[in-house]
């Protein structure tokens, strides 16, 4: 796998402002030779438009505040309007468990929670991201 | 693993420690000049003099969710089981200054916090609450400080409460939404200081037991930066602040330092954290003094709210964190807070749920009633070992301060992205050092279970929550008078163009129930907004 040809939108849905995890993701990812266009705080329709743009193979959302059904719902129903296919979804932040596998039955990859090891999350996205 | 097999031992940022310490260590000191008593200068061991026998520390959880209607039921659940303060915590709409019916952000409202729009909401929110007797913290970030702190004002006055007497604090800082959060509605922050410090102004003036001003080092902390850097940038911020009111000509500095307060975080080396709470104080005296000349006890004297460090909690094992914020309580009595909020222990997993304020509340109750530390002021100080940890800490937090006054002041580090590479540098650090496994996280990199042993409750937001804003707030804008709304909004932008403080007509503003969004879009329209440079900091 190489990871110089994997590109991540790493976004934050809606206003809530904690980035620090959405920051270690992204530099740890960029550590391990990735591309990471770290976009901030974006609307769901700007974070699609500018994968788009980006033609990127990895988003990440990063979720802190609740909201994470209604801005992950967002995103995904946007990506199969615009028709965007072999992007790997990973979400992360204060999503309880019990929404792990509902958030994965709407369509996201993978749910990485609090606590979860940085090392794994650059794993996963490393042998999952599309290369195509 | 064995702890023996450590070459060296470091506290939490990193100062080397011996074995032992001795009196060999503190010999340097000067035991009246710089130990003294509590009460007196310079206030390393506490502000009073009999410190907790006097006042305990009040209780005060940071609460708020979807509406409201639903906050204020927290917060009579609260009040009922013994808080003696009350946090307000808005949702990220609200302290981004936007009104719930703006599409962009409607799945954040009432999220992480309660929405809060227009007068209307406060008084529902203070509904039956004895806001004359117990104390509010208004934790609102300093683009719509000035329009929130208004409200609760305009809903005291309405109760015949006279401002005088009203009792409280607002957060307005600086760095809170400029670098611990981004914040995309906010203004740049070379504007930003502006309204912090007329909120300043006006309440030296005009409320003088409220604090208009809590400088807010717990969320620097929070972002990954320790100990001396949170001491060095909390004093950088408060100096900005002061030199913004000076350079007016308005005020003199013991006209509005005795309103300044803090609010400082409890992490996890407990040692450490006392002597960074008694360092903070013994500064604050210097800075006070020798900087700027202050003379009154009230300016001199570092009065200072701790929260709990959330980001020391885990969503791994989340009843551990029961156990971590009682010795940071615990740190924060020992140190001599004035209040205290005990994070909840489920707050690594969702907003915290009632059984969870419950803990938090009970948490500080055994600390005061039960474990004895309230009886005595000070009872660590002359320790050995911390006494020279506290020089040690308060040498290295001047260091620190020196370097962001290296970089221009605050406003200068702020804009140029300094302030954000070094919360990138230590946040990137720490998660490092848990990576190695030299910072070691129980639960999470060591005794680790498989499955959870534990189930707890979970809270959900209310779903309803968005609709009935954006109802209420229509409402309100149907039967309010337009015409009125339309004269202050230009007399708003008037004011704020001449350099006038904007109070008086913010004040106005929202008695005629004109809402956060219509006041802060004035000053979005006149300055524009401004968000992290994050593509300069990593």
């Amino acid at each position: 796998m190489d990871n110089k040809k994997t590109k991540v939108l790493m976004a934050k849905p809606g206003v809530d402002g904690h980035w620090r995890g959405a920051m270690i993701v992204s530099m740890a990812l960029r550590d391990a030779g990735m591309e990471v266009i770290y976009l901030g705080n974006q609307t769901p329709r700007l974070i699609v438009e500018s994968a788009l743009q980006e033609d990127v193979n990895v988003i990440g959302l990063s979720i802190l505040a609740a909201g994470h059904m209604e801005l992950v719902t967002e995103v995904l129903n946007l990506l199969q309007e615009k028709k965007v296919k072999n992007v790997l979804l990973v979400v992360g932040g204060t999503i309880p468990r019990e929404d792990i596998p509902r958030l994965k039955q709407i369509g996201v990859h993978e749910v990485f929670p609090p606590g979860s090891k940085v090392e794994n999350i650059v794993k996963y996205v490393a042998e999952n991201a599309y290369n195509s | 693993m064995d702890a023996q097999n450590k070459k060296a031992f470091f506290t939490g940022s990193g100062i080397p420690v011996k074995e032992v310490y001795t009196v060999e260590d503190i010999k340097s000191l000067n035991l009246e000049k710089d130990i003294g008593l509590p009460g007196q200068e310079p206030y390393l061991r506490g502000i009073y003099s009999s410190m907790y026998r006097q006042k305990l520390w009040t209780i005060r959880q940071f609460t708020g969710f979807g509406t409201p209607a639903e906050t204020n039921a927290r917060f009579k659940y609260e009040y009922e089981q013994g808080a003696t303060g009350f946090s307000i915590a808005f949702d990220s709409v609200t302290e981004n200054g936007f009104n719930p019916d703006n599409p962009e952000v409607a799945h954040d409202v009432g999220t992480g916090g309660v929405n809060i729009c227009t007068l209307k909401d406060m008084e529902e929110m203070f509904f039956g609450l004895p806001i004359d007797k117990l104390t509010t913290a208004v934790i609102a970030s300093p683009f719509p400080a000035c329009p929130l702190s208004a409200m609760y004002f305009a809903l005291a006055e309405k109760r015949g409460i006279n401002l005088q007497m009203l009792d409280g604090t607002t957060q307005n800082d600086l760095l809170l939404f400029t670098v611990c959060c981004n914040s995309p509605g906010t203004i740049p922050p070379r504007y930003l200081i502006r309204l912090c410090v007329d909120l300043v102004e006006w309440c030296a003036q005009n409320t003088p037991k409220w604090h208009p001003v809590s400088f807010a080092s717990y969320n620097y902390r929070e972002n990954g930066l320790n100990a001396c850097q949170e001491l060095g940038l909390l004093f950088a911020n408060a100096i900005a602040y002061i030199e913004e009111e000076l350079k007016r000509n308005r005020l003199k500095i013991d006209d509005f330092a005795p309103v300044l307060s803090f609010h400082l975080a409890a992490h996890n080396d407990f040692l450490e954290e006392i002597a960074k709470f008694r360092a903070a104080r013994r500064m604050w005296y210097k800075l006070a003094h020798e900087r700027y000349g202050a003379q009154n006890p009230k300016s001199l004297t570092l009065r200072f709210h701790v929260q709990t460090s959330g980001s020391t909690l885990t969503y791994q094992q989340p009843l551990n964190n029961l156990i971590r914020v009682a010795y940071q309580v615990l740190a924060a009595a020992l140190g001599g807070a004035q209040s205290v909020h005990a994070n909840s222990y489920d707050e690594g997993i969702c907003l915290p749920t009632e059984q969870g304020i419950l803990l938090s509340l009970r948490t500080q109750q055994i600390a005061q009633h039960e474990t004895g530390v309230t009886n005595v002021a000070d009872p660590l100080g002359g320790a050995y070992y911390l006494e020279w940890l506290t020089n040690e800490v308060e040498k290295h937090s001047w260091d620190y301060l020196k370097k962001v006054e290296d970089e221009g002041g605050l406003v200068k580090a702020v804009e140029s992205g300094w302030v954000h590479r070094e919360a990138v540098m230590a946040m990137n650090e720490y998660q490092k050092q848990i990576q190695n496994g030299t910072r070691k996280v129980v639960g999470v990199n060591c005794f680790e279970s498989e499955e959870e042993p534990h189930q707890v409750p979970l809270f959900r937001p209310n779903k309803e929550a968005l609709q009935i804003q954006k109802a209420k707030l229509a409402q309100i804008k149907n039967e309010r008078d337009n015409e009125v709304v339309s004269q202050i909004l230009r007399e708003l932008r008037q004011v704020t163009e001449k350099g006038g403080n904007v109070m008086p007509v913010v004040l106005k503003a929202v008695k005629a129930y004109v809402s956060l969004g219509e006041i802060c879009d004035v000053w979005r329209e006149m300055y524009g907004t401004w968000e992290i440079p994050f593509g300069k900091i990593a």
